[in-house]
């Protein structure tokens, strides 16, 4: 299977995961936000070349089941995989409880980046107390699936992590 | 050398990506038809996954919300407890299957509007995302006759207005989305305006703009308070749909200028599982004249101006 048939299985298995399973099971009235996640893991384990380009798609997909216009979360997505992947390759070494604290920080990131890009392009209400909520929930909840999602990423991107 | 022209890669793939994205929020902004048609064509195409990898993780979100929705259950619970009290003698499988066909009832038989196409839908899917709460999924679309704009009402009075329509799958604006402005009628007072939900209050309903306060302070001209609230024919909407009942008309700048009126509203949008879609087609809003007086120079002053010169 190629590397795009492999990312797209994930992006399209995070989707309906996230459409399914995590309408019902929230936390606080929050959710995970899976193409979120493997947006930030990409960046994580292809860095700021490749990353933003998988994180880009997953926001895509994200984007057309939102009902904030198109390219909001595709957007966002490719700036946090493109400074995950970045500071990745400055300061860190792969390490799985580094993937979770990076997992966390860019998961609450994303969602306070998509709040500022959404009220940017005239989506109101996004930006109140309550987004820093739903963005420490999302964060916590984002970095506990990390050890699951990583196995399934380190998959889809079999061979590209070493090609930094 | 190699890592700058790699982080130099980089940032112009980042900025192509950022420029594409540009782009796409540039054209769905702008309506741009073909875009519409792709991501129609993409969620239809994965409506049937959807819907078969929800009913295989159903019964998961059950028990995640018996187990952390055990408060919640409490209430139904004593609720039920309640019902079972008052109504003693009747098996309760055969209440609860009349307690769902009356809330169906409740949703479809809709009294008011009656020379317009209805059709009737079942609520599939709250939010999906994290700042979405006021929008939810139907399961009738285009198929069924469904357009942009429509409203979605209950036996009670409107929900929502039809936000996105796929073939066989809609998105409903809520009416607790306090960025849907609807234009509204006082029958007490036949007085129009237009109105949102309360920020913070989902079942209180607003109508702040195009009121004033009575003249010399006439209390008895405020719409009376239990008095009812429909859409106005001026609105997008077909009029007559019931929004709720006045609570209270307030002066909120305290200078007797402007009028505000809280109207507790007809349904619980928070809490759907059918509705009925009115199948007219929705329109502009109509404006309901100028709020910020004209200062422009009627044509025909400047003409007898320019005949006397």
């Amino acid at each position: 299977m190629s590397l795009p048939v492999r990312v797209g299985a994930v992006l399209i298995l995070a989707l309906v995961v996230q459409l399914t399973v995590f309408v019902d099971v929230r936390v606080a009235g929050v959710a995970p936000e899976l193409l979120t996640l493997v947006a930030v893991i990409a960046g994580f384990f292809v860095g700021p070349d490749r990353g933003p380009v998988i994180a880009f798609a997953a926001g895509l997909i994200w984007d057309m089941y939102l009902p904030s216009p198109l390219g909001v979360s595709a957007v966002t997505l490719a700036l946090v995989a493109f400074a995950v992947g970045s500071l990745e390759e400055g300061l860190f070494h792969d390490s799985r409880s580094q993937l979770i604290a990076v997992a966390g920080l860019a998961s609450a990131a994303a969602v306070v980046s998509y709040a500022l890009v959404g009220e940017l392009v005239g989506v109101r209400g996004l930006i109140d107390l309550d987004m820093l909520r739903v963005a420490l929930i999302v964060g916590v909840l984002n970095a506990a699936l990390s050890p699951v999602a990583a196995p399934i990423m380190e998959w889809a991107l079999r061979g590209q992590a070493d090609r930094r | 050398m190699a890592l700058a022209q790699r982080t130099g890669r980089s940032r112009r793939r980042l900025i192509l990506l950022v420029l594409s994205a540009i782009t796409l929020l540039t054209l769905d902004l702008g309506s741009f038809g073909p875009l519409g048609s792709a991501q129609r064509l993409f969620r239809d195409f994965l409506h049937p996954v959807t819907n078969v990898a929800g009913a295989v993780a159903t019964p998961f979100a059950d028990a995640w919300n018996a187990v952390f929705d055990y408060s919640d259950l409490q209430a139904d619970y004593a609720e039920l407890e309640a019902e079972r009290n008052e109504l003693k003698g009747q098996a309760l499988s055969v209440e609860a299957e009349r307690a769902a066909f009356q809330r169906l009832l409740d949703a479809t038989q809709i009294t008011y509007v009656t020379a317009v196409d209805k059709q009737a839908a079942t609520v599939v899917r709250g939010a999906v995302g994290n700042f979405d709460s006021d929008v939810i999924t139907i399961d009738k679309g285009s198929q069924s006759g469904i357009e942009t704009g429509m409203a979605v009402v209950t036996a009670a009075g409107l929900v929502g207005r039809i936000d996105r329509v796929d073939a066989t799958t809609a998105t409903v604006q809520l009416l607790s989305d306090q960025n849907l402005i609807i234009g509204v009628r006082m029958t007490s007072t036949e007085q129009v305006g237009l109105g949102h939900t309360d920020k913070s209050d989902p079942l209180i309903f607003e109508i702040d703009q195009g009121l004033d306060w009575p003249e010399d302070n006439d209390l008895s001209l405020l719409p009376k308070v239990g008095s009812v609230v429909v859409t106005a024919a001026s609105s997008r909407y077909p009029a007559e749909i019931p929004i709720g009942r006045v609570i209270e008309s307030v002066n909120p700048d305290g200078e007797g200028l402007s009028l505000t009126v809280r109207v507790e509203m007809a349904n619980d949008v928070t809490n759907l599982g059918y509705v009925t879609v009115l199948l007219a087609p929705g329109v502009d809003q109509v404006p309901l004249g100028p709020v910020v007086p004209s200062t422009s120079v009627p044509l025909d002053i400047v003409e007898n101006d320019g005949a006397g010169q």
